[in-house]
């Protein structure tokens, strides 16, 4: 058995790297994201609930719905881990090959050495690892994009901060302004062999839906697609740019003293901050079910 | 020579302090330690009984949105169904609906229920949920999510719920719920009861004590 969550949850950062990054955007969703962190605190947090024995009731009953697997919980918990780990492997090659080169925002620039096809593989899979994790968690068919679109409009807290931040770090940074028209293009012209060999998609494809790779490829160009208009409306509605992204980035990431911090911290950026927030959107949505159920 | 003394006589008291300290103090115990080994040993019981309604089945029970009021949907999951109430794109209240077959403490607290609502049993649980009880099985809840939206505004929103609709799905005393594989827990005293000393299967026997304004 892996970690219970009630430590997982007690054991999310307060601070650091990924924290940091994440605060960074408050300027794109003001006030939306607070972190939340603590089991016992989120339960009390989300319920407005202080009673000792109500909060271990809805405890209780959130641990054994996130430990019976057939919840799905344990799966979104799954998806948002391993995308995450996966396409950080990705970064760290990238960030070998730009060790000692570079201004920052340069760096930032190019983040990978092929940065669109690899950066516009992520930026889908990410997505639609964000689609099946949300129907894991909220009990939807894992195929339903139109369901995950309404829920789109709703989004707020934590899972719109995560959004924000798939936007910005896997989008805008990489990408530039025409991320989305550029990453769907790539997305297209891809074979699915090309995808199947994608590190970041490899991590997650055993629960994208898709007979095999190139029905998994329909299923990420479908969901890209669906997708856009929610993502350019974000965009410019928030006014996010590359340069205020990075601009706000710089201010909460401290990079000057020396080259190799910086890359630590971007690592840390590309590695953390899907299962971070992931982490606290399944809680909520588990604390909400128990505190409901009892 | 006097410290050496007291050191002598002191230093075995504080070596016995601190091993009597070590020996009681919970090894780091959490106080979800129980539930969580309970719910990962093998053939641990679902969370779910498989005789629970499936989540669907209750998405048309629940009130639409009006006025400036709007209903969204958030979670569906068996036994289980939840709805958000925002107002204004803030939610207020989250609306929710669950199968108790199978949970039966969640049904017990309604036992020493002295109110009704639309003329079902009623109990308010914390200070933010008020909840009703269908034919002693389906459990229907209003949670505050706002401080501005009251008790009042949950009963009333409670009463806007298809009750009557929900009634009409099958009671917990037509339904062969088999808690046969869940286990009171030993030692523990829960503020549940005894799934064994239940008559009938799926419907709590004794009341207890719940956490109520």
């Amino acid at each position: 058995m892996s970690k219970p969550i009630f430590k997982i949850v007690d054991e999310l950062p307060t601070g650091g790297l990924t924290v940091s990054a994440l605060r960074s955007l408050d300027f794109v969703i003001p006030g939306q994201w607070n972190n939340l962190v603590g089991f016992d605190n989120t339960i009390r947090t989300v319920t407005g609930e202080t009673d000792e024995a109500l909060v271990q009731q809805i405890g209780e009953r959130a641990i054994t719905l996130f430990n019976d697997k057939s919840e799905g919980y344990q799966r979104a918990l799954w998806l948002y881990e391993t995308v995450d780990s996966a396409s950080g492997l990705l970064g760290t090659a990238a960030l070998m090959n730009r060790v000692g080169q570079d201004t920052f925002l340069g760096f930032l620039k190019h983040l990978t050495p092929k940065p669109e096809r690899a950066q516009s593989i992520d930026l889908s899979v990410k997505l639609v690892t964000e689609i099946v994790a949300f129907c894991q968690i909220n009990g939807i068919p894992g195929d339903s994009i139109g369901d995950f679109l309404a829920a789109l409009k709703d989004y707020s807290g934590e899972s719109l901060m995560r959004m924000a931040a798939l936007v910005s770090f896997d989008g805008l940074i990489p990408l530039g302004a025409s991320f989305t028209d550029k990453a769907l293009s790539l997305v297209k012209g891809m074979s699915p062999s090309e995808l199947g060999g994608n590190q970041t998609f490899k991590g997650v494809k055993d629960l994208i839906p898709g007979q095999n790779d190139a029905g998994k490829l329909n299923f990420i160009t479908e969901s890209f697609e669906a997708t856009k208009r929610w993502m350019d409306g974000f965009v410019s509605s928030k006014g996010l740019t590359q340069s205020n992204v990075a601009d706000n980035l710089s201010k909460f990431i401290d990079f000057s003293e020396d080259k190799l911090d910086y890359l630590g911290a971007l690592l840390d950026v590309s590695v953390k901050y899907y299962r971070h927030t992931g982490v606290q959107t399944l809680t909520r949505r588990l604390v909400e079910r128990a505190v409901a159920e009892i | 020579m006097i410290s050496t003394r007291w050191l002598r006589v002191l230093v075995p008291i504080a070596l016995g302090l601190v091993l009597f300290v070590t020996a009681c103090a919970p090894k780091s115990s959490s106080r979800y330690a129980d539930i969580q080994t309970e719910t990962t040993r093998r053939n641990a019981p679902a969370a779910v009984t498989k005789a629970a309604e499936s989540g669907g089945t209750f998405n048309k029970f629940f009130p639409g949105s009006t006025g400036t009021y709007e209903v969204v949907p958030a979670q569906e999951k068996k036994g289980f169904a939840e709805y958000k109430l925002n107002k204004d794109g803030k939610t207020v209240a989250m609306l929710a609906i669950n199968d108790t077959a199978g949970l039966p403490t969640a049904a017990a607290k309604f036992k020493s229920s002295t109110e009704t609502i639309a003329g079902y049993p009623s109990v308010e649980q914390g200070t933010t949920a008020t909840g009703i009880l269908i034919n002693d099985r389906y459990q229907v809840k209003v949670l505050s999510r706002d401080p501005a939206f009251t008790r009042d505004d949950r009963v009333d929103w409670l009463q806007k719920f298809d009750l009557r609709g929900l009634a009409k799905l099958e009671s917990a005393e037509s339904v062969v719920v088999a808690p046969a594989n869940r286990k009171a827990k030993s030692g523990k005293p829960t503020p549940a009861n005894s799934p064994e000393a239940s008559p009938i299967p799926g419907l709590p026997p004794i009341l207890s004590p719940q956490p109520a304004t």
